[in-house]
């Protein structure tokens, strides 16, 4: 019953006029930065979240957190009327959604993308409103042991499960982590990695620069790249007959939305996961199950309504360790969970009781994005269409002047504005030749999290690594530790399963 | 042949690798200007994470160069070029129109640099009218300037072009009533616009 009077004053917290506000422009902002092809949620909170400093961090977090909700419908639109994906969690609303489009019922696909994500999304926020409680209860028992099990659980699942070359996946782990240690330490005071003793790296590399190097400029000149400046846009009429039809297509599609809800969601959580294989599982698992699997691909609402209840619910469920266990669950919140260091919270379980007002604020205000964005996307389909029409080449300059003054602002200085320069660059590069980007992102945030946690556990334990691994003494920790070590090797024995198994079938 | 079709998949990949290799090697070097040891009984040298970090990315660039001799990746088979040539354009003259943008922005100041940037950005990648561009690339800068230095209060770089702001703050932080400065930012948006508009007629 407790948890039901703090919804309400969450969703009190949410309505208060400032508040409901920011959450709309947010609901708006993140729908145009998803529709925008090459932009989504985390470039979106990437370039916005230097201007949240000088509100209030429960006001700054709704508004993010509806730039992020906003952007997983938004995808979507550019996905059916361009073909283009709006964002990569979006990709898998292509398949159907695209062969709907050339068939002239874009309407009905764009619908069931908006329902499908309204369902998605409220399924998954009730069900986080019922974990996120005892999960913080059991967390505020961690200390810095589990602490930093967790952490090195949240850097073995992008090895284990992120499906890249293993060898740079970690790269990018570690070089996210080398460059969080820049700076002055924390123990001994003394500077670390001053090159060429410029006094900016004093301060060290705030995860802002890389975020936005790599999310705003990097990103920008991928798409550049892909889209040469220009789009194609599908026809589309608008009337409310149709919107009507499209509503009565989803009576066939209740099993898509419900493996969409609670799949995304358990997707959401895990670290590596995210959005965009959450909905790629949602699509394979539901075509799999239908009757009509063959109909997929060739344009059902099914295979609209299973990727985009998906993303939303994982969205939903990637805020579930942000908020208890201070470990983000996707790139988006990696880039939240540093807002919240910067705006003077510490992210993990003691939120829950010393910040309810920001905690419920957020959920609550979950409740709110999710109708109002479904009310304003269905609305403003005929205008997202207008800005679709907006050539790139004029997109990105805008872009860029929020990278560099995004980049700038936070810390008011130059240095700051090249790095990120130069992360855009590299960071293009190397996702050109496949090193994934987002584990540098996630571990440079939680670097120094995770220095001071190690730093801490060795204190506690004399320096012995034991502490980590002692089933005895430190049960929770060694488990999770246990469980890291295991998706660290998998890898290594996927190539052995399958040359066994490929034995099997030619012998 | 043009450069962009000598630059490969596979040439970009191990050139890349032999890059990262060389930097994980300078950080190590780098780190060790502090302690690297660490055992039970002094503390961890502030040297001693970079070192190993940086240890372990040396590691990762080798193995991915082992994978690449061994032609285990799929990047070591790819002889297509890295980049095609008109994609090349595109991100070439980016990157160097950002780059003297950021040099501009030390010395002219962001505002006046943001308006050579837009007006070249457009002129060279879309086919909009002058008059268009104009307006966009003056606006931009002044919607930049009232967002974050009037509502957010954060100062941007203004170089050299320093003095020609202070009778705005003398006007912000004046004793102006509310009507009145609002008054103001919308006659700042709109008379350039109109301006550009008239003239554009004008010279037609």
């Amino acid at each position: 019953m407790e948890t039901v009077g703090f919804l309400l004053d969450g969703i009190f917290t949410s309505l208060q006029w400032f508040n409901l506000a920011l959450l709309i422009f947010g609901c708006l902002i993140g729908l145009f930065v998803g529709a925008m092809p090459g932009l989504g949620s985390v470039n979106g909170v990437a370039i916005l979240i230097p201007i949240t400093f000088i509100i209030p961090p429960t006001a700054a977090i709704i508004f993010l957190a509806a730039v992020y909700y906003g952007a997983m419908y938004g995808g979507a639109i550019s996905s059916v009327m361009l073909g283009i994906p709006g964002a990569s969690t979006a990709v898998a609303t292509v398949f159907d959604g695209r062969p709907l489009a050339v068939k002239g019922e874009a309407m009905t696909a764009l619908t069931a993308a908006a329902v499908g994500s309204f369902v998605g999304g409220t399924v998954s926020v009730i069900l986080f409103t019922l974990f996120a409680p005892p999960l913080a209860e059991v967390a505020l028992r961690f200390n810095a042991p589990e602490t930093f099990a967790l952490m090195v659980m949240a850097f073995a699942t992008f090895v284990g499960l992120g499906g890249d070359d293993v060898p740079k996946t970690i790269f990018s782990i570690l070089i996210g982590l080398a460059l969080s240690t820049i700076g002055l330490d924390l123990i001994t005071g003394k500077p670390r990695l001053i090159f060429f003793n410029i006094p900016g790296f004093l301060h060290g590399i705030n995860f802002l620069v890389l975020a936005i190097g790599i999310y705003g400029i990097g990103e920008m000149l991928w798409t550049l790249e892909e889209t040469k400046g220009k789009v194609q846009m599908s026809k589309l009429s608008v009337n409310m007959k149709e919107v009507g039809r499209a509503f009565g297509a989803l009576k066939k599609t209740i099993m898509a939305m419900n493996i969409g809800s609670f799949l995304g969601f358990f997707v959401g959580i895990l670290p590596a996961a995210g959005a965009t294989p959450a909905s790629l599982m949602s699509y394979g698992i539901t075509k799999q199950l239908s009757k009509n699997s063959k109909e997929f691909g060739e344009g059902v609402p099914a295979g609209v309504v299973a990727p985009e209840c998906a993303n939303n619910s994982a969205s939903t469920g990637s805020m579930l360790p942000m908020l208890t266990l201070g470990i983000p669950g996707s790139p988006t919140t990696a880039i939240l969970l540093g807002g919240m260091i910067l705006w003077g919270l510490t992210p993990g379980p003691l939120l829950f009781t010393q910040e309810p007002e920001f905690v419920w604020g957020l959920i609550g205000s979950l409740y709110i994005a999710n109708f109002f964005t479904l009310v304003l996307n269905i609305a403003l389909i005929p205008a997202f269409l207008m800005v679709l029409r907006i050539p790139f080449a004029i997109l990105a300059p805008v872009i860029f002047v929020l990278c560099v003054t995004g980049g700038y602002a936070p810390t008011q200085s130059l240095h700051d504005v090249w790095l990120m320069l130069l992360f855009g660059f590299a960071g293009y590069i190397l996702r050109k030749l496949d090193y994934p980007v987002a584990p540098a992102v996630l571990s440079i945030v939680l670097g120094p999290l995770a220095e001071k946690a190690l730093r801490q556990s060795l204190i506690l334990s004399d320096g012995s690594m034991g502490i980590f691994f002692d089933v005895s003494e430190k049960p929770i920790a060694a488990v999770i530790m246990y469980i890291a070590i295991v998706l660290l090797i998998m890898p290594a024995f996927g190539p052995l399963y399958r040359r066994l198994f490929k034995k099997k079938q030619t012998a | 042949m043009s450069i962009t079709n000598k630059i490969t998949v596979k040439r970009a990949e191990i050139a890349v690798a032999v890059i990262l290799a060389l930097c994980s090697i300078a950080l190590m070097i780098k780190s060790a200007e502090n302690r690297i040891t660490w055992n039970a009984e002094e503390n961890m040298g502030a040297g001693f994470l970079p070192f190993y970090l940086s240890l372990g990315m040396l590691i990762c660039t080798i193995l991915t160069i082992i994978k690449f001799v061994l032609k285990r990746s799929p990047q070591s088979k790819d002889d297509s070029p890295f980049i095609d040539a008109v994609a090349f354009k595109f991100i070439a003259v980016t990157i160097i129109s950002l780059v003297v943008l950021v040099l501009a922005i030390g010395y002219l100041g962001i505002y006046f640099s943001l308006i050579f940037f837009l007006a070249f950005y457009l002129r060279y990648f879309s086919e909009k009218r002058i008059s268009f561009i104009t307006i966009f690339a003056i606006t931009t800068p002044i919607l930049t300037f009232l967002f974050f230095e009037w509502m957010l209060k954060i100062p941007l770089p203004q170089g050299v072009s320093e003095p020609l702001f202070y009778p705005v703050y003398d006007f912000m932080y004046g004793g102006f009533s509310f009507a009145v400065k609002m008054i103001f930012i919308i006659l700042t948006v709109l008379l350039p616009t109109a301006l550009v508009f008239l003239t554009s007629r004008f010279i037609k």
